[in-house]
């Protein structure tokens, strides 16, 4: 307790990082995109046909409208400047394709630091508004020349349909946590430091065998067994006061600072979930952290050692970049990473609201990680103590 | 009597020999230096004596029994004080003794004796609360001798326990050397300052390569010449080289 770099380490860096990180992404989760893209129109047909894809793009809170280019060269100046993210070009003519059944042609002058993602949302909501202007029209004139009243009235009703998002728990009954950025970055970021516990554990086993404190220990006939628990026990309890001050910050210290409150379940399966699946990550942590502490032969060695494969197992494990945003082809790879085990088993609560049967998958994994590296931290010992 | 015979010791199977038929005879309750120039052997031999390592061939047995049955009769009997300071720096010097004596089982009111015996043998009344990082050099090595008298031990093996500090604690520490020998325990003592053996020891052994070059009662090895003029000639080594 008095390693106070190491404390830091363990509680301040998490607590800032999920408190920047939830305030950040708060956007992202809660779909409330405060930073907007522009956009604008240059309509060189000026019809009503086009006047009306003009005002149908509009129908969105996901962009901002801004005001139209007085021409080309002013709407390719509006790009450079950052003013808009993409010009929709309505060239002259438009109306009159739509109108003789021939392909209508668009062009979109776009800042080439929109990423792709946008590029291609912002282009399929502009052909489905073309669609529903195609449609208006042909509808139209099919009813002025059919005299059938009913299908200028179909026209007035195309509109866009009203969809639900539900959210699917564990359970039928299960009250799902609407997933704020606070809600998926807590676990992530709880998991990554708990894991984190590395950089002193090492430190101190690592300073124990430089100074001949384990050969002091050994020759008094300390069980190794006694100095693994003598280091395994603390720092679990340490692990799970972090848990707790990172949820308490979650809960309290985020909202505090503009953020969403962290949704704790409130069921007693819940909650013993939770802290069964705690307790399972520290195994591993400490486990993984001792390993590593045996494996290195100096304290600068097992930094980089830890360091490094606790970044590898967060970008692998879908700590640093969420497993559905990663290609196809990776996202397999994800299951191989004791730190993916650990969030999907707090997913399951947090998020899902699931209980003890939905983390024990989680939790028997992490706990058989943990012991395996602490068997293989005795074997390494005991190998490096006969030499 | 603790009685080492052809002792042998590789740290691998094509290395070298660490230790290649070492033989040596240690009273009790004497004072035993502990002679060579470094890579001899002698942190091996030491670490052998306190069962860190065991030995490949030969044996070495205290009182006739082998160090095996002996230790597992008094697990506590045989001390380790390396040269490094092996003990906690962020606890105080009172939680280290308290802490090096939990470990070696001793119960709760006996290990509170201990440990105070142990503060006044050493002089750290003054500091038992202060944390082992703040201590002077000097402290240090006291401290990390005072943690070897926890458990009571009748043997105790001093790797160096003097580099690094200035003369008065030197001074210091060699008297309490001297005063656990007379108080019937017996000390293995390495040390590369000649004039320390000289002053302590009552025998010596020099080795070098695994081998056990001249070993006997101080005077005897000397024969009117100076240790260092001995120890040069056999290893061809300063001391301190």
């Amino acid at each position: 307790m008095r390693d106070r770099h190491g404390l830091a380490a363990l509680f301040i860096m998490p607590a800032i990082f999920i408190l920047v990180m939830s305030l950040a992404l708060a956007n992202s989760f809660s779909g409330q995109q405060e930073a907007r893209l522009a956009y604008a129109v240059l309509d060189l047909d000026d019809t009503p046909v086009s006047r009306a894809l003009d005002t149908l793009l509009g129908n969105t809170d996901l962009l901002d409208k801004s005001a139209s280019p007085s021409s080309e060269a002013d709407a390719r100046l509006r790009v450079r400047a950052e003013e808009a993210a993409f010009v929709l070009v309505i060239p002259q003519g438009f109306a009159r394709r739509i109108g003789t059944n021939q392909t209508p042609e668009l062009r979109f002058l776009v800042d080439p630091a929109v990423p792709a993602i946008m590029r291609n949302g912002f282009r399929q909501y502009v052909d489905v508004a073309v669609t529903r202007v195609w449609l208006t029209h042909v509808l139209e004139r099919l009813g002025q020349s059919m005299m059938l009243p009913e299908l200028r009235r179909i026209t007035e009703h195309i509109g866009s349909p009203e969809i639900t998002i539900e959210s699917v728990g564990s359970h039928d009954d299960a009250a799902v946590a609407v997933p704020s950025s606070v809600q998926q970055n807590v676990p992530a970021w709880l998991i990554f430091s708990m894991f984190f516990v590395v950089i002193p554990i090492s430190a101190v086993f690592i300073g124990e065998r430089q100074r001949g404190t384990l050969q002091r220990l050994r020759s008094q006939r300390v069980p190794f067994g006694l100095v693994l628990a003598g280091k395994f026990m603390p720092f679990v309890l340490v692990n799970q006061i972090q848990a707790l001050v990172m949820v308490a910050i979650g809960r309290w210290l985020v909202p505090l600072c503009g953020g969403e409150a962290l949704t704790l379940p409130g069921s007693a399966p819940a909650i013993a979930a939770l802290m069964t699946l705690s307790l399972a990550v520290s195994i591993a942590a400490v486990g993984w952290a001792l390993f590593i502490a045996s494996l290195a032969r100096s304290s600068e060695q097992a930094t980089i050692l830890g360091g490094v494969g606790n970044i590898l197992m967060g970008a692998i494990g879908g700590i640093m970049v969420p497993r559905f945003v990663m290609p196809a082809a990776m996202q397999p790879w994800t299951r191989i990473s004791p730190m993916d085990w650990a969030l999907e088993g707090f997913h399951q609560v947090m998020l899902r609201q699931g209980g003890i049967a939905d983390v024990l998958p989680a939790v028997c994994a992490l706990v058989c990680f943990g012991l395996v590296a602490l068997a293989a931290a005795v074997f390494f010992n005991h190998r490096a103590a006969s030499t | 009597m603790i009685r080492v015979e052809d002792l042998r010791y590789r740290y691998r199977s094509e290395a070298p020999p660490a230790l290649d038929g070492v033989s040596i005879d240690i009273k009790r309750s004497s004072i035993h230096g502990l002679l060579g120039p470094n890579g001899a052997g002698k942190t091996t031999l030491i670490s052998l004596l306190a069962g860190l390592f065991t030995p490949q061939e030969g044996r070495i047995t205290l009182d006739g029994a082998s160090l095996g049955d002996w230790r597992a009769k008094r697990p506590s009997a045989i001390a380790l004080v390396p040269q490094d300071y092996a003990f906690y720096p962020m606890l105080t010097v009172a939680e280290n003794l308290s802490f090096f004596a939990g470990v070696q089982g001793v119960p709760q009111r006996e290990r509170q004796r201990q440990c105070a015996e142990a503060l006044a043998f050493a002089h750290l009344d003054a500091v038992a609360n202060q944390r082992a990082e703040e201590l002077s050099g000097g402290l240090r090595r006291r401290l990390n001798l005072a943690i070897g008298l926890t458990g009571k031990p009748e043997i105790l093996l001093l790797d160096e326990p003097t580099v690094g500090v200035d003369p008065s604690s030197r001074r210091f520490l060699l008297e309490a050397v001297r005063q656990l020998a007379e108080a019937g325990n017996t000390v293995l003592y390495t040390s590369h300052y000649m004039e320390e053996v000289e002053a302590v020891c009552s025998e010596v052994s020099i080795i070098d390569h695994g081998k056990v070059l001249l070993a006997g009662p101080i005077e005897e090895v000397k024969r009117d010449r100076a240790l260092e003029q001995v120890f040069m000639e056999l290893t061809g080594y300063s001391l301190r080289d």
